[in-house]
């Protein structure tokens, strides 16, 4: 069972198994989705932030005593079965990706790191389908995995000022498409036009948590 | 209606944020001293969570290009009306002139480095999923999600100019974080205080720390002797993280989250600030002393209610003048 445990004054945090797993992270969407619905019903929480492994849910203090929202948050969590969830099987997501040269500098490095070619990297990369664990860093950056273990990097020692939105980095068992142009500290591997973030339309993210995706090479 | 003819150092424009669209890794925002916030758009003649403009460090100048009222609360950046250079003072509210010119100045050491400017009938500017604020790392929001630079008009929603002529002005204290000298900022143990190694919660608090020059809207970092770790504690994966969560980096310098910063981090998070304590959070600025003083969570949610009731009572009394 997940614990509830109080986060400051006005938040709760429910933690599953500290695990990046699929079944696991698809419970904490499921509890995000029973949030939403108290929500939607008029209840004192706000809107929640799913992460691979916990739920952080901000509620009013002054209508809701931290006693009072642990005990309905164990109500809720109560709803989540604690078996038989099965992550969403909704067709996945293909980003094409040109892999690469000033699309992604760090690919020959990333080759170096792990032993491969080049080409190797990108076959390793694409024959993989990753699930959105969470959205964080940055609008729309949604966290991909798992990478497999032969690709997995470090992130580079000293973080770029600032990374072109489009790139497609690895990280450790993570990889992601900048929606932005931020600074970042991820291997760049590779670029896309898709544009996965834009606050006028609806949904604004192009990649939603729970979402499975694949990449598909192209030629720049 | 006011036309930017210097920005100053980061003007941008902010309200009660985006707390709703946090599940997509858009920063909560909003105004870094909401209490400040609200006590302009009170003294602007605005509900509290209207549009104003969010002034740091050292402040713009501004021309009148019709006539408005005004409230301004927050740190004193020495704000003078031209011609005339009369004192336009946070904690109240004028009509300004058209052809004046208001020339903010630098932030005024001991009363905060943020301002806040509202605008009767709140700044006219798009919402963008749910808010008018600037979303810096988003460049969205305010003005064309960048800070104010000059050229750039700020209009209030009223078009119609209402009011006669007349000043407003808070009863009572309208800066109440900062009126006590070296307050602590109150807080509650971090759901990831057990990666402290022994007696650096008890360090944390018996230190005097020192805000870092690097600085934004996302966070402040805090110099001082390095807080130890744990080392059997494992690496963490990311989590939500809240307004006021104090994280921990390897180096062992405490970084405090204010408004702007990421929905999710990976540094594990030692304490707590407490509600009612965010606005003293978001006046503190480069240079500045840091304490920190443990309380209940009880205590922490009357200081919260004592705030509310303060914010009602101020502003009731403001409409009754």
């Amino acid at each position: 069972m997940p614990t509830v445990r109080p986060y400051g004054d006005a938040a709760l945090l429910v933690e599953f198994e500290a695990r990046i797993d699929p079944t696991i992270n698809e419970r904490v969407h499921q509890l995000a989705g029973l949030v939403a619905d108290e929500r939607r019903r008029g209840s004192s929480w706000a809107a929640p932030i799913p992460a691979y492994a916990s739920l952080l849910v901000p509620y009013d203090p002054l209508r809701m005593s931290f006693e009072q929202a642990a005990a309905a948050m164990g109500e809720i969590v109560g709803q989540v079965s604690a078996s038989g969830v099965a992550p969403q099987e909704a067709p996945a997501l293909e980003i094409e990706v040109r892999y690469g040269g000033d699309d992604g500098p760090d690919l020959d490095e990333v080759a170096r790191r792990t032993g491969l070619t080049p080409a190797e990297v990108v076959e390793l990369h694409c024959g993989t389908t990753y699930r959105a664990y969470m959205l964080g860093f940055a609008p729309g950056f949604a966290y991909l995995g798992t990478v497999p273990d032969g690709l997995r990097v470090a992130r580079r020692a000293t973080p770029r000022q600032r990374v072109p939105a489009g790139s497609v980095a690895l990280a450790g068992a993570q990889t992601a498409v900048y929606p932005l142009a931020t600074p970042g500290g991820w291997q760049l591997i590779g670029r896309t036009d898709v544009v996965l973030w834009d606050p006028q339309r609806d949904p604004p993210a192009l990649i939603a948590a729970g979402r499975t995706v694949r990449f598909v090479p192209v030629r720049g | 209606m006011l036309e930017v003819v210097e920005p100053g150092l980061l003007t941008t424009i902010q309200d009660a944020g985006r707390p709703d669209a946090v599940g997509l890794g858009v920063p909560a925002g909003g105004a870094c001293d909401p209490w400040s916030l609200r006590v302009a758009n009170a003294l602007g003649g605005n509900g509290p969570w209207a549009p104003a403009v969010e002034i740091t460090l050292a402040g713009p100048t501004l021309r009148v290009l019709a006539d408005c009222r005004v409230g301004l609360a927050g740190a004193d950046l020495d704000a003078r009306v031209q011609p005339g250079d009369q004192h336009f003072e946070p904690g109240t509210g004028r009509v300004l002139r058209h052809g004046e010119t208001v020339v903010f100045g630098a932030a005024t050491p001991g009363t905060g480095v943020r301002a806040y400017l509202a605008l009767e009938g709140g700044i006219d500017v798009p919402q963008v999923l749910g808010s008018a604020s600037t979303c810096l790392v988003g460049r969205f929001g305010g003005m064309d999600g960048r800070p104010l630079a000059p050229g750039d008009v700020v209009r209030g929603r009223s078009d119609v100019f209402r009011s006669e002529e007349r000043e407003w002005t808070w009863v009572g204290a309208f800066r109440p974080a900062l009126e006590a000298t070296n307050r602590p900022l109150r807080i509650l143990p971090g759901p990831n205080a057990s990666v402290l190694a022994g007696g650096a919660f008890e360090q944390l608090l018996a230190t005097e720390w020192m805000v870092s020059a690097r600085g934004d809207r996302q966070g402040i970092r805090l110099d001082g002797p390095p807080l130890a770790v744990n080392p059997a504690s494992a690496e963490m994966l990311s989590q939500g993280v809240v307004w006021g969560a104090i994280q921990l980096p390897p180096d062992g310098q405490p970084i405090c989250l204010l408004a702007d910063r990421q929905t999710v981090g990976g540094y594990p998070v030692v304490a707590v600030v407490i509600s009612a304590d965010l606005p003293l959070l978001g006046q503190l600025g480069p240079a500045d002393p840091v304490r920190f003083a443990p309380v209940s969570t009880d205590a922490a949610v009357q200081a919260q209610r004592d705030q509310e009731e303060l914010f009602s009572s101020s502003t009731r009394r403001l409409a009754a003048t």
